[in-house]
């Protein structure tokens, strides 16, 4: 108690008529530090104690301004510049559509900012160790009291006068209010402190890290990686089957698509199997068209082997070794079919006909680097 | 007592006043007669703006005069008697407005045969748009305003010798039934006389869009009126800066209201790009036309938003006094904007229209001066609200 | 007849309380334990919140086909009731901020609640378009920041500028709560001994200590703030009204949409206002302080406004007639007599014809009426965005593609669960929270202002 700094004296008045008339003698008397304190805003109060009218209103222009010519350039530099795109038939720089979100931003800027300006800086809040608060004359004036509060900085100031002064006013009763001594000190640099802020940030940093890349992942936030969902000709199997009428009856074949008996028995086919097309100039044409579409990619476009793939995969065989020129038609129309080591089958990509129009084009190739004697002549 | 025996004391136009007035008069009238034999078709659509534009003023203030009685307002106890004026202007437009009704082919073009034989959606719309039910419409306008503003002002002005608090009771009770009939009428005017020059295009707003421009217009006619008398002393100065300053707020509420309504219309319309409703918007925004769009973006909201933004402004009777004039200019451009491009397909503006402005203001002057005479007073002195009135403080 | 003395001006606040028994009949209920019918209430809200959480919880595990919608129907329960919400959120901002400019100092005892209602009922609105995108946990999206797919928002959608609506009037609707709440929280502050109260109130009240100083400018700042949040409540449900009306559906595609909307969510507001108001003060044996002539009050607005709905359903059935369009034609004729008839016509009735009783005066100041008609318009108006809502999409332009819209129980739970988050809410703030503004309505009584304006 030693260090005891004297903040103000301060008087209770009882009437608003009262407390009117005292806070104009304050005023005329020359103080300056001076406030008043009352459990709710008093008409003529702000004349009273001759303070200049609220200049808030500029912060709130300067930033509801601000907010608008934001928003309206970011909307244009979106739309028109950084990702133009058409929407709806509708020009690039739409300023009609651009009101409404204008609007929202000018609305949303000036609020928060004139509210944050007017507590943050203009009443440099949060302060709760201000030496008022936790007094006896604070519990008075937020109930039913009015208060004059004459501070000790004030350049006229002195304790006994003020205090007679006050009374004189008509005050029921006066304080003397002092700083505590905590208030002195700011208290951002305790350990607590600095320990509760480190706390704090680890916390919040790991929830984070874990909601963002460990709990977003789990069911149910699925992202599309698996859905449930039908393709072409699949066994339904989230609803029964006697609901829809999907599911082909048992052993149907569609058509053009005739089951490939020999699928494991490559001397079969070739031995069964005959080539069902004439080497005519349509079906070689479309052979020819076949081939260098599947086939030239690793078998070279003339059949040599040469992949234009430059080794990516193991080049295959030469089409114009013997086994494959005595190889009959059916055992190549098998491998196309099935595949042969790490080749694939091209059933599916190539029709049944196409294939046989390879066989004959491959036919020509083979002979046009083998020619037979006949065609020499 | 004493302040209200003063106010007992009416003081008189001036002479110079009336002469001013019937001049105006005179010179509109001369310029109106004229159009009608050079451009009978500018006269009419010229004429039907004028009709609604008085209207606006006349309603507005029935409005204006049901809305204070609705909310219990104090403030404008003290403005009544300005509202009363033109509120018994009614029968007067009225009998202004007979005119339109004889120059119908000129302005709606749903009443030619040829157009109702060749257009499928005009003929559909017959049952509402024609001849006798329009002319029925129009009377039932005139009786049901008449007869409301006839036994408002009668209800108020019995007060001010009775001093009988039941008769604000009995006009708050009359105010009541006023807004949904108002609400009601005004809408089908507003289709009537403005929307159906076009009889192609349709807008659920309209109503309120025109009601809109009517409020705002009786508020700036009554501020502005309010100002010039006051500033002549004719209300011995017991008008203060916050009876004009609410008078303020609300002409700058209703500026909001009224480009809130219009860009809510306009980028429905735009939006959805439908060719049956932007034909009207397009029209406006080509041929010249677009001047005055601009000028309604401009003058009808962003200089007047602008010029009674601060706090200050709406108490500043000079302001006030400007901006009103202004917004009641805007007012009467808002009505030739919606029309005028109906029946003329290139812009049209010149001796004509400026002509029937002046004989506008010369009508108002007219009609103003004598109803402003048969006045005993110039505010309600028996109203029980008065002395609140007087005493009122933001 | 009835004598009114218009000579006085009514007051605020029956029977002329000292300003210190403003302070005991507001604060006592805080400090007092929670009575029995409190935790009758709470159970209540909380079991709808837990239907609502569970029927929540199944939509985001399974997704939302759980939920009616479909094809052609594709927007259901869950834009209804987003629109429902966001009305009754309006009557809040309206009794805090319009009226306050207009000087209706009646709002003063109701204002406080009024807020706090906007802020519930907008987090409940909010909840829908969130989780009717399907993934909710992808919202992030809705927002403008530069993202790994370098792509923006589109700014000229009207979903998008619901975003901006709804974030920014929730946020605005906050800060003028607690900018009003400021000088009670430091009220409570000095008259609390309980010291983990008492730091939670310092905290919140950020040291407030009723200044004269601070006064002026905090006046200020709530003027801006209200003179703010009036256009803003205007353009969030005429936001809201531009979902549905720049499309070309009939039905939809309407200009009056936005003042009708706006005027259809201050109904409904008003409704729910009153709905909660009547518990409340008879529960908090504060009827001198939300007194019956508010109440009257209220029942006026609903009656205007009423009406204004009522207006706009007849104008747009004149323009549907009038425009010579047959599918516009169809839409209404659809709503009126087609296969959804019988919300149309709940919708009229609700609306329209029920608070028509307001005209009579014994109607607008009994209690058991006004309660009964609240609750009705609340039914009316989420009618009115059911018939809105489902009519339009279910029978658009092709009849091949015509469907009818059933929903599920998912649905309803969210519906139920969104009115107990709801009612938690507002159960949880009477007992943490001073429902009436003390500050304001100490200002407002009586005695509490100077006798002769003190500056001249």
């Amino acid at each position: 108690m030693e260090n005891k700094i004297l903040y103000s004296v301060s008087g209770i008045f009882e009437d608003v008529n009262k407390l009117i008339s005292a806070v104009k003698t304050v005023t005329d008397s020359g103080y300056t530090k001076f406030d008043v304190h009352s459990p709710y805003p008093i008409h003529g109060l702000p004349q009273a104690m001759k303070l200049k009218p609220s200049k808030l209103g500029w912060v709130t222009l300067v930033f509801g301004l601000s907010g608008a010519l934001f928003a309206f350039l970011f909307m244009y530099w979106v739309n028109v510049i950084d990702y133009p795109l058409i929407v709806g038939g509708k020009p690039f720089y739409q300023l009609p559509a651009y009101v409404p979100v204008m609007f929202e931003v000018t609305v949303l800027s000036a609020a928060v900012f004139t509210v944050a300006w007017m507590l943050f800086i203009m009443f440099k809040f949060p302060n709760n160790s201000h030496p008022l608060i936790d007094t006896e004359y604070m519990r008075k004036v937020s109930v039913d009291k009015y208060g004059i509060t004459i501070q000790a900085s004030d350049p006229i100031f002195d304790l006994t006068r003020a205090k007679e002064f006050l009374q004189s006013l008509g005050a029921s009763e006066v304080f003397e209010i002092y700083f505590r001594e905590s208030n002195v000190k700011p208290k951002i640099f305790d350990k607590k402190f600095i320990l509760f802020l480190g706390i704090t940030s680890l916390i919040v940093s790991g929830v984070t890290y874990f909601i963002l890349n460990h709990l977003l992942f789990m069911s149910p936030f699925n992202w599309m990686h698996e859905q449930f969902r039908l393709n072409p000709q699949s066994k339904l199997t989230f609803t029964k089957p006697e609901t829809t009428n999907l599911t082909p009856v048992e052993g149907t074949v569609a058509r053009g698509f005739l089951p490939y008996p020999y699928t494991d028995r490559p001397d079969l086919a070739e031995k069964n199997l005959i080539n069902p097309l004439l080497p005519t100039e349509k079906t070689l044409k479309v052979g020819k068209e076949k081939y260098l579409t599947f086939c030239s990619p690793c078998h070279g476009n003339f059949g040599h082997g040469d992949s234009r793939l430059k080794g990516q995969f193991p080049n295959p065989p030469t089409l114009h070794s013997d086994k494959l020129r005595n190889m009959k038609d059916g055992g190549i129309y098998h491998i196309i079919t099935v595949g042969q080591n790490i080749m694939p089958g091209y059933a599916s990509q190539i029709s049944s006909d196409e294939r046989w129009a390879i066989v004959h084009y491959i036919r020509v190739l083979q002979r046009a680097i083998n020619p037979k004697e006949s065609d020499l002549k | 007592m004493s302040m209200e025996q003063t106010l007992l004391q009416k003081k008189s136009l001036p002479d110079k006043f009336k002469k001013i007035s019937f001049l105006i008069f005179g010179i509109g009238l001369l310029t109106v007669i004229i159009s009608f034999f050079v451009d009978s078709h500018r006269f009419a659509f010229n004429y039907n703006i004028l009709f609604s534009f008085l209207v606006s003023i006349a309603l507005g203030n029935m409005f204006l005069f049901a809305i204070e009685y609705l909310a219990g307002a104090v403030w404008s106890t003290v403005f009544r008697r300005i509202n009363e004026i033109f509120i018994s202007f009614v029968p007067f437009v009225m009998v202004i407005g007979i005119v339109v009704l004889l120059e119908m082919h000129s302005i709606f073009h749903w009443t030619y045969k040829d157009v109702l034989e060749n257009d499928e959606i005009v003929r559909g719309k017959t049952p509402y748009l024609n001849e006798t039910f329009f002319i029925i419409r129009f009377f039932v306008y005139t009786l049901v305003w008449t007869l409301f503003a006839y036994f408002m002002r009668k209800n108020s002005l019995k007060q001010d010798t009775t001093y009988d608090q039941n008769l604000t009771y009995r006009n708050s009770k009359l105010s009541a039934f006023f807004i949904p009939i108002f609400a009601i009428t005004i809408t089908f005017f507003a289709i009537d006389y403005l929307m159906s020059t076009e009889p192609h295009w349709f807008s659920t707003i309209f109503g309120v869009y025109y009601f809109s421009g009517t409020v705002l217009s009786a508020l700036a006619i009554l501020t502005v009126v309010s100002i010039l008398l006051h500033e002549r002393s004719y209300f011995d100065k017991i008008l203060k800066p916050d009876h004009f300053y609410n008078l303020g707020a609300l002409l700058f509420a209703f500026v909001n209201f009224w480009a809130y309504i219009a860009f809510s219309q306009f980028l429905l319309i735009w939006y959805a790009n439908l060719p049956e409703e932007t034909f009207w918007m397009i029209h406006r925004w080509e041929n010249g036309w677009e001047i005055f769009s601009f000028i309604l973006i401009f003058g009808h909201f962003l200089i007047p938003y602008f010029a009674l933004l601060s706090q200050q402004a709406k108490s500043n009777l000079n302001r006030l006094k400007i901006v009103s004039i202004w917004l009641l200019i805007m007012h009467y451009v808002d009505i030739y904007w919606l029309t005028m491009p109906s029946g003329f397909k290139q812009l049209v503006f010149g001796w004509i229209e400026l002509g029937f402005i002046v004989f506008c203001v010369g009508i108002i002057m007219i009609l103003f001066y004598y109803r402003y005479e048969r006045m005993k007073n110039i505010i309600p002195v028996g109203d029980p609200k008065l002395k609140r009135s007087l005493e009122f403080k933001l | 007849m009835r004598v009114i003395d218009y000579t006085i001006e009514p007051p605020v606040v029956e029977g002329n309380p000292s300003l210190s028994s403003i302070n005991e009949s507001i604060i006592k209920p805080l400090e007092s334990k929670p009575t029995r019918g409190w935790y009758i209430a709470i159970s209540i809200s909380l079991t709808m919140l837990l239907i609502g959480a569970i029927s929540l919880g199944v939509t985001l595990w399974k997704g939302v086909g759980v939920w009616g919608v479909n094809q052609p129907v594709g927007w259901g329960f869950d834009i209804v009731n987003f629109v429902f919400w966001v009305g009754i959120g309006h009557a809040g901002t309206l009794i805090s901020a319009i009226l306050f400019l207009l000087r209706q100092r009646w709002r003063t005892s109701i204002a406080r609640f009024a807020e706090a209602m906007t802020i519930f009922a907008v987090m409940c609105a909010g909840l829908f378009p969130l989780i009717h995108t399907g993934r909710p946990w992808l919202d992030g999206y809705l927002l403008p920041y530069p993202n790994q797919h370098a792509l923006w928002v589109n700014f000229t959608s009207p979903l998008l500028w619901d975003v901006f609506a709804v974030s920014t009037y929730f946020t605005v609707s906050l800060v003028f709560w607690y900018i009003g709440l400021i000088p009670d929280l430091a009220t409570l502050r000095d008259r609390t001994t309980n010291k983990i109260l008492k730091t939670i109130y310092s905290i919140l009240s950020l040291g407030w200590r009723h200044s004269g100083r601070h006064w002026q400018h905090y006046e200020m700042a709530y003027l801006i703030l209200a003179g703010f949040a009036t256009p803003l409540v205007l353009s969030v449900h005429t936001i809201v009204s531009f979902d549905f009306a720049v499309s070309i559906m009939p039905g939809w595609h309407t200009t009056i949409f936005p003042p009708y909307f706006v005027a259809g969510a201050v109904f409904s507001g008003f409704a729910m206002v009153q709905n909660v108001l009547i518990i409340i003060r008879k529960v908090f044996r504060i009827e001198h302080i939300i007194t019956l002539d508010t109440l009257e009050k209220m029942n006026k607005v609903m009656l205007a406004t009423g009406m204004m709905v009522g207006y706009a359903y007849a104008m747009e059935f004149f323009i549907a007639w009038y425009s010579g369009n047959p599918i516009e034609q169809f839409v209404f004729l659809n709503r009126a007599l087609g296969p959804y008839a019988w919300a149309y016509w709940t919708m009229v009735t609700c609306n329209v014809l029920f608070p028509q009783l307001f005209w009579f005066r014994k109607f607008r100041r009994s209690i058991p009426v006004m309660f009964i008609v609240a609750v009705f318009v609340n039914v009316g108006m989420w009618f009115e965005r059911f018939v809105i809502v489902v009519t339009t999409l279910s029978r658009d332009y092709l009849p091949s593609s015509w469907g009818m819209y059933i929903p599920s129980i998912y649905d309803i739970g969210i519906l139920i669960g969104s009115f107990g988050l709801f009612f938690t809410l507002i159960f949880l703030f009477i007992r943490t929270l001073p429902v009436v503004s003390i500050a304001e309505v100490k200002a407002v009584l009586n005695s509490s202002q100077p006798s002769h304006g003190g500056n001249h």
